[in-house]
């Protein structure tokens, strides 16, 4: 078998990989923003229903997710596999980006708030223009790790079909016989992909970074 | 904490009668054919069928290095939909949910090297037998056990691909009978990690479908068939959604038709002669 062909197959699947990812990690980064300023900010029992959120999601492998949303709950809404997969993986990851968001939100001083508000701002006001901006600052790099976690668990929508790096590297593995160079070239792609990511908000957060700290 | 409590049950039973009330809807559809659509009409009326595979199984159902679909099914399929008159659109799924992918509509029929079994029987419907196939019993290179008969597996480390009919039948007739020890079944989710597995020596004896296994011999060296039987195989059908009518009835007119004209038969000299 052609060495090009083959590596350009598995490529392909490159697409999916990074599209999920395009879906499901802005969107988890804006529901867990949400929730987790619901969870620091928000009534007791608002902050017992996020707390309860938090837990259910993250005891659920992501995989048993993404089958009840395509093949159990989808009936009648008949969501492509790319969409079930893009988010459940999204869902998912709500629940943990609400708690890099709020462990951010709880880093910013108490006194930020009291300023704030002491200056005229309304709570709502001290949230958006002071609290929010320090919180994302902060919440960059372990985001940064979420982000990888994402790009590797996109491989998990091949049980739904949908032709990712995972799903291309075992089929032409089986049409070749030769399964490790598929793998291989597999686990290069995602390794690439993650780096690069890691990279690109590492100087995002280098740009961001606050003037004055050290 | 007793709120946290009512909370935690009261989640626990939305979530329950969401899981809970969707799956009946297809149910009562299919106790009630006549009032149910056919998917034939459907299909008719987009002029196309999508059929889920699982390509992964060569000579059977794979792709090439351009991402062509080729094979037995895969050409049998083609030629099916050719006589019924419409396009036809090629969905790749791992073997595990092709049957619910079936019945939950995601896809038309399913042709991906399946047996009839009757517990899958209650799930979807078959089509007639299109091609007859058999077990085979699969070692590796310096293999110095003997083989005579499937009984003679129990004392080995067996290997077999999860969700198969082998699987069914090796877990009904030497697991749940006693005679082999359930920590001697490695069960893989496909069978080419199961290949490299009876390679590396983790399992003594593989037991698949003779074609494949044929394919696997051509691809490793040493790889050896000592045993071929009739014992959970036996013949192919296409997966249909379950009660309908109108479309098994479509597709079997097609198999027919091929199996007259000798097309079937020379698709098997194709892929399966060595």
């Amino acid at each position: 078998m052609d060495v090009a062909n083959f590596i350009k197959y598995i490529l392909q699947g490159t697409v999916y990989t990074l599209g999920v990812t395009a879906v499901a990690l802005p969107s988890g980064l804006i529901l867990g923003t949400l929730f987790a300023l619901l969870a620091v900010y928000g009534g007791k029992t608002l902050k017992q229903v996020m707390s309860l959120y938090s837990t259910v999601m993250r005891g659920i492998p992501p995989i048993v997710l993404l089958l009840i949303l395509y093949f159990v709950m989808s009936g009648e809404i008949n969501l492509s596999p790319f969409w079930a997969g893009s988010i459940s993986l999204g869902i998912i990851s709500s629940a943990y980006q609400m708690e890099i968001v709020r462990g951010a939100i709880l880093s910013v001083s108490a006194g930020q708030m009291m300023a704030a508000r002491a200056i005229g701002l309304t709570r709502m006001q001290a949230i958006i223009n002071i609290i929010l901006p320090q919180t994302l600052r902060n919440a960059i790099a372990p985001w940064s790790n979420e982000a990888a976690i994402i790009i590797k668990d996109s491989s998990l929508v091949y049980a739904l079909g949908v032709p990712e790096i995972l799903r291309r590297a075992q089929l032409i593995g089986a049409s070749s016989g030769s399964y490790l160079p598929a793998y291989l070239t597999a686990a290069l792609i995602y390794f690439a992909l993650v780096f690069a990511s890691g990279r690109l908000l590492g100087l995002l957060e280098k740009k961001l970074e606050i003037p004055a700290n050290p | 904490m007793k709120k946290g409590l009512i909370l935690l049950v009261l989640v626990i039973l939305i979530t329950g009668s969401l899981l809970g009330c969707q799956p009946e809807a297809p149910l009562e559809q299919t106790s009630n054919p006549p009032s149910s659509p056919s998917k034939l009409d459907s299909i008719n009326t987009a002029g196309k069928i999508m059929v889920g595979t699982s390509a992964d199984y060569p000579p059977y159902e794979s792709v090439d290095e351009s991402g062509k679909y080729i094979g037995f099914d895969i050409e049998l399929m083609a030629a099916i939909a050719e006589g019924m008159g419409v396009k036809l659109e090629w969905v790749d799924m791992p073997f595990d949910s092709l049957i619910a992918a079936v019945q939950e509509n995601k896809i038309d029929l399913s042709i991906s090297c399946f047996n009839y079994s009757e517990e899958r029987d209650q799930q979807v419907d078959f089509s007639e037998a299109y091609y007859t196939s058999k077990d085979a019993f699969l070692v590796a290179k310096g293999f110095s056990g003997t083989i005579a008969k499937p009984e003679d597996v129990v004392t080995l480390k067996v290997g077999v691909q999860s969700g198969t009919v082998q699987d069914d039948w090796l877990t009904s007739n030497l697991i749940d009978t006693g005679l082999l020890k359930e920590e001697n079944l490695s069960r893989y989710e496909r069978v080419d990690q199961a290949a490299l597995d009876l390679q590396a020596g983790r399992v003594d004896v593989l037991m698949l479908d003779e074609v494949p296994a044929k394919n696997l011999v051509s691809q490793y060296e040493g790889f050896n068939i000592v045993l071929s039987a009739e014992l959970s195989t036996g013949p192919l059908n296409i997966v249909l959604p379950d009660g309908d009518v109108a479309l098994k009835a479509e597709i079997d007119k097609q198999i027919k038709a091929l199996q007259d004209s000798g097309k079937i038969e020379e698709l098997a000299q194709k892929y399966f002669s060595e």
